[in-house]
C-alpha cells in the first residue's frame, strides 16, 4: 500500500541516526509526497527519496544543526590514492557494530550517498536527483565517503589488533 | 591512462557506472598495474562488507499503520484526482505517437503523385496500343502534328523530328492524364511504339527512369513542360531517346 516505505525509512534513519526522529520525518515526508503527488516525474522511488531526504535536512536544520556542520558544498578535492580502502582481510573480519558506527560517524553528505549507493543500490543518476547535485559531485562524494570509511575501519582494526596483543 | 586518472575512475568502475569506452581503457590499465588492481579489489571488498553488514532499517510495522491512518481521506481522493495529470501526458504522448505512426504509414502506403501518374501514363499507353489506335493524326511531319495538337489543347507541345536518329514520328493524339488533357506524340523504333506524354507543368525533379510491368518509363521536364516517355523498348535505347528528345524539344 505504501511502496518504497522501507527505502524511505532506511534513508531517514541513516541521515537522522535516530529511530524516533526517522519515524517523524518519514511520516511528514510521505504526507508531503501525497500532497505534491502531481509533482511526480519519472521514477517514483527517487522522487520519494528526494522528498524524504529534504525533509530530513530541514528537520536537522531546525533540531540538530550541528549534524549539518560543513554540509554545504565545501568542495573537498580529494587526491586519488591507492589507499582506496582497508585490506580485504580487515573488511571480512570487521565487526558489524563497528562498521555501522563508522558509517554513522561519516559527515551527513557522504553518509547519504553511501547509503543510497550501497544499501539502496541506486544509480549515480538517481542519487544525483535525490541529493540534487551533479553526477560528478555524487562520484566525488562517494569516493570521499569510502575513503573516510576505509580510514576509520583501518584505525579500528589496528586498535583491535594492538588490543589483542 | 595515468595512474591518477585510473584511481579517480575506480569508483565509477566498481559501481558499474563507467561508459564502455573508458571501461575498456581502465581495464587495460588494471591489467598492467597490480597496485591499481589491488586498490580495485579493496574497493569491492569495502562495498561488499557494507552491503553485507551495514544495517538496513526497514520501516517499523507501526509506521505504515500510522501513515495509513493519517492519510485516509487523502489517498482515496487525491491520487485519483492527481493521477489525471500524471498519466494524461503519457497517454497524450502515446496517442500522438500512434497518430504520427498512422500518418506516416498512410503516407508511405499511399502512392505518391509520381507513382499515380506513372500508372495513369502506362494505362493510357497500353489502352492505345490495345485499341490499335496509336494516334489521332497520322503524320511523320512535325509541322503537321504540332499544329494539330496546338489546335486542340490549351498549350503547344514541342514536337521533335528524330528520324535521323532512328526514331520515326508516326503521329499525335490527345489523352487524359492526371486530371488534364495532355498531348501524346507517337514515335516508332523498329516495331516498338513509343508514347511521349507532354503537358505544361512547373519543372519538378524526378527520379528519371522507372520500369512498370515490363514497360520502361523515362521522365524529364523542360521549358515548363513535363515529358513522360513510355515504351516496351529496352531501357538503354529509351534512355537515349529521352535524351535526344530533351535536346530537340526546345520551344
Amino acid at each position: 500500500m505504501l511502496p518504497h516505505l522501507d527505502a524511505a525509512y532506511n534513508l531517514a534513519r541513516w541521515i537522522t541516526r535516530n529511530d524516533h526522529d526517522a519515524q517523524d520525518v518519514v511520516q511528514e515526508a510521505v504526507l508531503r509526497a501525497f500532497r505534491f503527488f502531481e509533482g511526480l516525474r519519472g521514477e517514483p522511488k527517487p522522487w520519494l527519496l528526494a522528498i524524504v531526504r529534504n525533509s530530513c535536512l530541514s528537520w536537522l536544520q531546525v533540531n540538530r544543526p550541528a549534524d549539518l556542520a560543513g554540509f554545504d558544498d565545501r568542495v573537498i578535492e580529494t587526491v586519488a590514492s591507492e589507499e582506496e580502502g582497508p585490506e580485504a582481510q580487515a573488511m571480512r573480519t570487521i565487526d558489524r557494530r563497528m562498521l555501522n558506527e563508522a558509517i554513522a560517524a561519516l559527515p551527513a553528505q557522504f553518509r547519504e550517498v553511501l547509503v543510497l549507493r550501497e544499501l539502496e543500490d541506486m544509480s549515480y543518476k538517481e542519487i544525483a536527483r535525490i541529493a540534487d547535485v551533479p553526477i560528478g559531485t555524487v562520484m566525488s562524494r562517494l569516493a570521499r565517503a569510502r575513503r573516510l570509511l576505509g580510514e576509520s575501519v583501518r584505525a579500528v582494526s589496528k586498535a583491535a589488533g594492538s588490543a589483542d596483543r | 591512462m595515468t595512474n591518477e586518472e585510473a584511481l579517480r575512475l575506480l569508483h565509477a568502475y566498481a559501481d558499474g557506472e563507467l561508459d564502455p569506452a573508458r571501461m575498456l581503457e581502465l581495464e587495460a590499465h588494471l591489467a598492467a598495474n597490480p597496485s591499481a588492481r589491488a586498490a580495485c579489489e579493496r574497493l569491492r571488498g569495502l562495498s561488499a562488507a557494507i552491503r553485507a553488514k551495514a544495517d538496513y532499517h526497514a520501516a517499523p510495522a507501526g509506521l505504515a499503520e500510522r501513515l495509513a491512518a493519517s492519510i485516509p481521506p487523502a489517498p482515496v481522493t487525491r491520487p485519483r484526482r492527481f493521477a489525471v495529470p500524471r498519466w494524461l501526458p503519457s497517454a497524450a504522448a502515446v496517442a500522438g505517437f500512434a497518430l504520427l505512426a498512422w500518418i506516416a504509414a498512410t503516407v508511405a502506403m499511399r502512392p505518391g503523385e509520381d507513382e499515380r501518374l506513372a500508372a495513369e501514363v502506362l494505362d493510357a499507353h497500353v489502352r492505345s496500343t490495345l485499341a490499335g489506335r496509336p494516334f489521332d493524326v497520322a503524320s511523320s511531319d512535325q509541322h503537321t502534328v504540332k499544329p494539330w495538337l496546338s489546335a486542340r489543347l490549351p498549350f503547344s507541345p514541342p514536337v521533335a523530328d528524330l528520324s535521323a536518329q532512328g526514331f520515326e514520328l508516326t503521329g499525335g493524339r490527345l489523352d487524359y492524364v492526371g486530371g488534364r488533357r495532355v498531348a501524346v506524340l507517337a514515335y516508332k523504333r523498329r516495331q516498338h511504339l513509343i508514347d511521349v506524354f507532354v503537358w505544361p507543368s512547373a519543372a519538378r525533379p524526378h527520379e528519371p527512369a522507372l520500369t512498370r510491368d515490363g514497360f520502361n518509363i523515362e521522365r524529364f521536364a523542360r521549358d515548363g513542360m513535363e515529358f513522360w516517355v513510355v515504351s516496351d523498348l529496352n531501357r538503354n535505347e529509351l534512355g537515349d531517346f529521352a535524351r535526344l528528345l530533351a535536346e530537340h524539344s526546345a520551344l
